[in-house]
């Protein structure tokens, strides 16, 4: 089966706008996660989150859109698509080739128009702009008739692994000769129905988080967005390769609803089936781009499954102490920093981190370094027990 | 309100809370355990949805789950702490 | 090439041979006592998630590999419902049950559970095209991993918020009815014993006529399958209208059946499976399970093409061929 390379990104999340300012922030270890009260909730200023500071309505100006029922989420995720595109040297009317895929992903989709929502379902409604925004397949759908798309179209709801199984859904496409070029990721904007649904489950931190720290409190959530143009070796094309997508594995935990089993049976088996696939030992690995969710239940989980799976384990950390967790982007934007990590040969800081995980005794990368890097493991977890983890690896 | 009727209240409360459809208030003993598959099998998502029934009907505010494991053990336990901390 | 070993279906119909009658012009699906469920796990369900669950509980037995869900607007009413929590208690301490009930994985995470399942498993969310897209990923899983069995679904519950919206949008009109259901395969790479063999699955969006020509003829290569499983809608609502030619906006849903029924031989049976279970996006699903089950009249049918167009913009093709 043919070869995926990574030949496109597009990213945008609170730590930036564009690829170089996401790389320059990782790198000096700058966090976007703040108090500041962007979202209309009694929790905005009160809850740390990773919020972006351009407003809905700059980015409808910005994209030349009238109609109010492109929401937020759509917005982000056109933003990082456009930027993908560009930077894969794609044509615009080059997309409409049936060759050429689009997977998405997202977890919120036009649920981020919660007041709206709840206005459309308590009054007999003459019609409104937002009826067929709220699902999550009101995203891709927008994207795929923008621009005239007219290959397999899909998205996938796999909670916090989504935008992981479109980067792998959006491979094996290629790989099965059923599409040429795949371009794949997530998006999710935030939204007071999320952040009170995370709220209920009581894993919602109020400081910023500190992902596999002794004294870590929850999560904090974050919004954004990313895509990745895919390419198989048919279409190879001349401008510079970023990575290869050289290893992929979806598994169920299968324990319980919203938790991980503390074993980490679902992680385990999922890092073990990418690297399997990858035909990569664990020594290979150069660096874990972890879940990390500094949710007390994900981060010992995690923990344990890393240490089943590697006899030695190698340098890791946590990008969501700079973005919060994006959802149903964070596959995608997780990828897109693994991705980073081996163009610029380079590791990034677990912000936050002071003491290990007692019995655990794990202890992320604190601060930032060069490094010798060939494979890196990205690993996301979801409700539900989807565990998902890729591998992406250095072709130069 | 005394303590015995008090007792068949949360019962009632509890299994309309938690949409408890199989399971009548005679059926759940004052000291049966709340959780694990011995008692009435609840989960740690019930736990959280105990602590709102508790805030809703008789204004308790539990802060977290560890606090909650303490007062969430059998019947006898819950109407304990209601007795002491309801504000409703 | 994908092989259906078994199947399961939750729908509307209540008698075999007898369209069910639409009540509100809604077709709401006669659903099991589900026995196989524990009470404490059912009790917390939507009907999407019971009725999804439900169809695919008696295929677990098989020991699928993986899991595999399509559903369009799965989770919708536990999102209002946990919406109207988040106004009635102003943001305050709300339960998280109906939250993750909500999620549209939470189909494919129960059976999961159930089934101790710790196997690939993924839920796709692309409206009308969500149960073709797990088919997709399934007959891509069954070349990647011969050997293996997989678990694939399609699931949707009516949510009554969601019928008053697209009621607002105009969709049901001119006999045109809701639906609702739950159709679950078990399938893999051996030919020996299946119910069917699925040759083709195409999935097209826009409303581009020459596109739909285009990947009819490719699929069909110069074949007439005999039956044609079309998703036309008209026919058994309040609003009347004969079979074939009611639909949302004749011209605009109508035009398209017209053009898969002319590349058809002139004796081809058309049945238009949305008068019993009704319009909802992954009623192809339910089209599927009806090929695999049909009345006797029709069973000596052996290449089966299906065309459902949903709401005008995305469209799937299957070609089926009958083995049992």
């Amino acid at each position: 089966m043919s070869r995926v390379f990574v030949t496109g990104i597009g990213i945008i999340s609170a730590v930036g706008s564009t690829l170089r300012e996401n790389r320059s922030a990782l790198a000096a270890g700058k966090s976007g996660i703040s108090f500041a009260a962007t979202l209309s909730s009694r929790y905005a200023g009160i809850l740390p989150c990773g919020s972006i500071s351009t407003s809905t309505d700059q980015w409808r100006e910005q994209f030349g859109i009238d109609d109010p029922g492109i929401t937020r989420t759509t917005l982000l995720a056109l933003h990082a698509f456009s930027d993908a595109i560009a930077d894969a040297g794609l044509a615009e009317t080059s997309l409409r080739d049936p060759r050429v895929a689009l997977v998405g992903a997202t977890t919120v989709g036009g649920m981020c128009l919660t007041d709206e929502l709840y206005r459309d379902t308590t009054r007999s409604c003459q019609g409104s702009p937002y009826l067929s925004s709220y699902d999550c397949a009101s995203v891709h759908l927008y994207l795929q008739s923008r621009y005239g798309m007219t290959g397999l179209a899909t998205t996938i709801n796999t909670a916090c692994s989504s935008s992981a199984n479109a980067i792998q859904y959006g491979a094996r496409l290629i790989r099965n000769g059923l599409a040429r070029t795949a371009i794949v990721g997530g998006t999710d904007s935030l939204a007071k129905f999320t952040i009170n649904g995370f709220h209920a489950l009581q894993i919602l931190s109020s400081e910023p988080c500190r992902p596999f720290d002794r004294d870590r409190s929850g999560l904090n959530l974050g919004e954004g967005a990313a895509f990745l143009v895919l390419e198989g070796e048919e279409s190879r094309p001349t401008k510079t390769i970023y990575a290869e997508l050289t290893g992929y594995c979806n598994t169920n935990d299968a324990f319980h609803p919203s938790a991980l089993s503390l074993a980490g049976d679902g992680p385990c088996l999922a890092m073990q089936g990418a690297l399997q696939s990858a035909g990569l030992n664990p020594s290979q690995i150069d660096f874990i781009n972890t879940h990390g969710t500094a949710t007390e239940n994900n981060d010992e989980a995690e923990a344990r499954a890393m240490l089943r799976v590697f006899a030695k384990l190698p340098p890791f950390a946590s990008t969501k102490s700079y973005t919060g967790h994006t959802l149903g982007a964070a596959g995608a934007i997780e990828a897109v920093y693994s991705i980073l990590s081996i163009r610029h040969q380079e590791l990034y800081a677990s912000l936050n981190f002071a003491e290990p995980i007692p019995d655990i005794g794990v202890r992320p990368v604190q601060a930032y370094r060069q490094h010798n890097v060939r494979h890196v493991m990205s690993n996301s977890f979801g409700f539900g027990g989807n565990c998902t983890s890729l591998i992406f690896s250095n072709v130069n | 309100m005394e303590t015995t009727q008090l007792k068949e209240q949360l019962k009632r409360q509890i299994i309309e809370f938690l949409n408890l459809t199989d399971t009548t208030p005679e059926s759940i003993q004052d000291d049966k355990p709340l959780f694990g598959d011995e008692g009435l099998g609840l989960d740690s998502i019930d736990s959280l949805e105990l602590i709102v029934l508790l805030n809703r009907e008789y204004g308790i505010v539990i802060k977290d789950l560890k606090e909650g494991r303490k007062v969430l053990v059998d019947v006898n336990t819950m109407v304990d702490y209601i007795e002491k901390h309801r504000t409703k | 090439m994908l092989y259906i070993h078994h199947t399961s279906c939750i729908n509307p119909q209540k008698e075999p041979d007898s369209p069910p009658v639409p009540v509100n012009n809604q077709l709401k699906a006669v659903e099991p006592g589900y026995e196989g469920i524990p009470g404490n796990v059912l009790r917390r369900m939507s009907k999407s998630v019971r009725m999804g669950v439900g169809a695919a509980l008696p295929l677990l037995k098989y020991g699928p590999d993986g899991i595999l869900i399509g559903t369009g607007y799965g989770g919708m009413e536990d999102s209002v419902r946990f919406l109207n929590q988040i106004v009635a208690y102003d943001e305050g301490l709300l339960t998280p049950g109906t939250f993750v009930q909500s999620t549209a994985n939470a189909i494919a995470s129960q059976l999961g559970l159930l089934h101790h399942n710790r196997g690939y498993n993924i839920t796709y969310v692309s409206r009308g095209l969500s149960f073709e897209s797990a088919l997709l990923d399934a007959a891509m899983l069954v070349k990647e991993h011969p050997g293996k069995s997989w678990l694939v679904a399609g699931v949707d519950e009516i949510s009554d918020h969601h019928y008053r919206f697209e009621c607002a949008e105009g969709w049901y009109k001119g006999g045109v009815v809701a639906g609702e259901g739950a159709a679950a395969f078990l399938v893999n790479d051996r030919p020996a014993g299946a119910l069917g063999r699925i040759s083709k699955i195409v999935l097209i969006g826009g409303e581009d006529e020459a596109v739909l020509r285009s990947a009819l003829t490719g699929i069909l290569d110069g074949q007439t399958p005999g039956l044609l499983l079309s998703g036309e809608n008209g026919g058994s609502g309040e609003n009347g209208g004969s079979g074939g030619n009611g639909g949302m906006d004749d011209s605009r849903e109508g035009k398209w059946y017209r053009i898969v029924e002319s590349l058809m031989g002139p004796d081809a049976d058309i049945v238009r499976f949305k008068t019993i279970c009704g319009e909802y996006p992954t009623a192809s699903a339910f089209a599927l399970w009806l090929a695999c089950n049909l009345p006797a009249a029709l069973q000596d049918h052996r290449h089966i093409l299906f065309y459902n167009n949903y709401k005008f913009t995305q469209h799937s093709l299957m070609l089926l061929e009958r083995l049992l």
